[in-house]
């Protein structure tokens, strides 16, 4: 018997923006060992770089536009995974500028961090891209592990162990549980391939016990990760005691992962079984929805407050997956509204984040009571809070609206009636959303400063560029939606329609 | 059926009721130590039932990593941590989360082996084919090459991150 051994033909244009994060992060390891003390503020500029270099060979593939299929259709380089590093990039950029004085002036391992999320977000892009199950799995644990050790970055803080600690646990119990499913389906199909995967599991009529299983399980898995209820608890804990621009990071981006790797999992493997996960995912959207939102009502850290309002968000953005079976146009409806959600959702909730992180560099605290008679000495942070809640809210012209209105319409294009009461929730939903975010919105503009302390914030230029940027996105895509769809149209994941 | 099979299914029964049992000790044994040692005894059966299948690179990884390391990093992180060694009656929850735990365990027992057992009932793996080394390494330097290097970006993420979080300062 003879073994022959085929060089993988490797595309380095479709690799190169990964290729340009990993050279990067080497860089600021090299970087840092030679340097002394004083030259650390280097690493969060040459991280910031890095992130934006690595935009300019995801325009070149965008401009020329055709889908590249790697290692026998293990890796797939198309607009999907084009829109989504993008995201991934743009979101790490922000996430590293906000990061500049909080971790400068903690004085914590400032060049081990900007390696912590340059890993994390390589992973990310790897996810975008990965049509495989071996390659889905790498991704998901390079882009957590360095997740759990930024939860846990302020070590001497006891609330900040806790969060890397539970966040880990919980992490690792889900991979654990997520394996276990991969496991199975491999048995079954005998392939880690996505496209192979499909067809073998749809070849019967119905679903047997195993596959069912196993879908059932890896979905379990990714509903950790996007803390879907109810595996939701470690989130309000993590998000609360570790770093803040860490925070905003898992929260928007690590979210984000979650959901790109459910999308293809979905919408490319488990494809032909959508009659076993579409219930699943319902049932998991109507509960995320109504706990995250009723919980969020009776926070008092604004935090908290937007780590609850994150799982309610992640309810609505499962909600059009559950009807995605219906018909090819539900299905790429729910794909496109989804894509545009967690475009959005990114850019408010990242600048929220951004104000929280401006607010606690005055007052060093959280606390919803903190940010009273914010628009007293601060008229422009509280100007873009606003913004941002009301985008989060869903209420014209901050962009939250048409990311909503897309869900109401993929919801409503399936036609079944598990879509029309899951919309009918989701606008329910909304309003008791409201209540929270007006409350917050009502300390700022009405309530006075506590203890009357109204000096004005210094805002350090790395934040104030996160808020230029995440307010212009927000305000822009609200008012002409059409720049987004420009670029999420074009999304197709191989499967749909077929 | 073949004489080898007849041998390999009796082999296939004596581990698997060893791991069993292994497992059972793992979660009710009251020394630490104890527990880790039994873990071994756990973590071989797994090893031997993939030699049993012809899974030789499987097997060995198994043993290499699992009770190499992994082992041997249980018990130097008791070493190092805990000051007790001996028994320890703290390790129990009470009995009502004992119950509950119990319960949870069956529930997913009953599922996760319903559902092999009505897959796979009533079919016999027929001739094994030597799932040889050579094969493996082609595949993870051509099929899955992608992963292959990301995983030592990640190693290198863990190192990094794991040094900041351990040492002192």
């Amino acid at each position: 018997m003879t073994f022959a051994w085929d060089a993988p033909s490797v595309d380095f244009h479709a690799l190169a923006p990964e290729i340009i994060v990993a050279a990067t992060l080497v860089i600021l390891l090299l970087v840092d060992a030679f340097t002394g003390e004083d030259q650390r503020w280097a690493s969060s500029s040459i991280a910031g770089i890095g992130l934006l270099v690595a935009l300019i060979p995801i325009a070149s593939l965008a401009y020329d536009g055709t889908t590249r299929i790697m290692f026998g259709g293990g890796y797939v380089v198309d607009n999907y995974a084009l829109v989504l590093k993008a995201l991934f990039l743009l979101s790490g950029y922000v996430v590293v500028l906000l990061s500049t004085n909080y971790i400068a002036e903690g004085d914590y391992w400032e060049g081990e961090y900007y390696q912590m999320i340059l890993a994390s977000v390589l992973g990310m892009m790897v996810m975008a891209s990965a049509r495989d199950l071996v390659s889905i799995f790498v991704a998901l644990e390079l882009l957590s592990i360095p997740a759990y050790m930024m939860a846990a970055w302020r070590k001497r803080d006891l609330k900040s162990d806790e969060a890397g600690l539970k966040y880990y646990l919980m992490g690792v119990f889900a991979s654990a549980v997520m394996l276990y499913g991969m496991s199975v389906i491999y048995g079954y199909t005998g392939s880690t391939l996505l496209a192979d995967i499909a067809p073998k599991i749809g070849a019967l009529a119905t679903s047997t016990p195993l596959v069912t299983l196993g879908i059932v399980f890896v979905v379990i898995g990714f509903a950790f990760k996007v803390s879907a209820v109810p595996f939701h608890t470690w989130a309000p804990d993590t998000y609360e005691g570790a770093p803040t621009p860490v925070t905003a990071f898992l929260a928007v981006a690590s979210k984000a992962a979650g959901f790109v790797a459910l999308l293809t999992l979905l919408f490319v493997g488990f494809w032909p079984r959508h009659d076993v996960w579409e219930p699943l995912i319902w049932v998991l959207s109507a509960a995320t929805m109504f706990v995250g939102n009723f919980i969020a009502l009776r926070q008092t850290n604004v935090i908290r407050m937007l780590a609850y309002s994150g799982i309610a968000q992640a309810g609505y953005m499962l909600a059009p997956l559950a009807v995605a079976g219906a018909s090819p146009e539900a299905a790429s409806q729910a794909l496109h509204s989804i894509v545009i959600y967690l475009v959005i959702y990114a850019a408010m909730n990242l600048g929220a984040f951004a104000v929280v992180l401006a607010v606690a560099r005055k007052t060093r605290s959280a606390e919803s009571d903190s940010f009273g008679g914010l628009f007293s000495y601060a008229p422009g942070l509280t100007v873009c809070m606003s913004i941002f809640l009301f985008s989060l809210a869903g209420i014209p012209p901050a962009a939250g609206w048409f990311a909503k209105l897309g869900i109401f319409q993929a919801l409503a294009s399936a036609g079944t009636t598990s879509g029309y009461v899951l919309a009918v929730i989701v606008a329910l939903n909304s309003v008791i959303a409201f209540a929270y975010y007006g409350r917050l919105m009502r300390i700022m503009w009405m309530e006075d400063a506590p203890d009357g302390d109204v000096s004005p914030i210094r805002v350090p230029w790395s934040i104030t560029a996160a808020l230029v940027l995440t307010v212009g996105v927000t305000l822009v895509w609200g008012v002409l939606p059409g720049l987004v769809t420009h670029f999420t149209d074009p999304i197709t994941l191989l499967a749909v329609g077929r | 059926m073949l004489a080898l099979l007849v041998a390999q299914n009796i082999a296939f029964y004596v581990i698997a009721a060893l791991i069993v049992f292994g497992a059972l000790r793992v979660v009710t044994c009251k020394n630490l130590v104890h527990a880790a040692l039994w873990l071994v005894l756990v973590l071989a059966g797994v090893a031997a039932q993939y030699i049993l299948v012809a899974a030789e690179f499987v097997a060995i990884t198994q043993i290499l990593v699992y009770l190499g390391a992994i082992v041997v990093l249980f018990l130097f992180g008791i070493m190092l941590t805990r000051a007790k060694t001996g028994t320890d009656t703290d390790l129990d929850h009470g009995s009502g989360k004992k119950i509950i735990s119990g319960v949870i365990g069956l529930l997913l027992l009953g599922i996760m082996g319903y559902a092999l057992w009505d897959e796979y009932r009533g079919q016999e793996i027929g001739n094994l084919t030597v799932q040889r080394t050579a094969a493996v390494s082609d595949s993870i330097f051509s099929t899955y090459l992608l992963p292959f290097e990301v995983i030592s970006v990640l190693l290198l993420a863990a190192l990094i991150g794991a040094i900041v979080l351990a040492r002192r300062d």
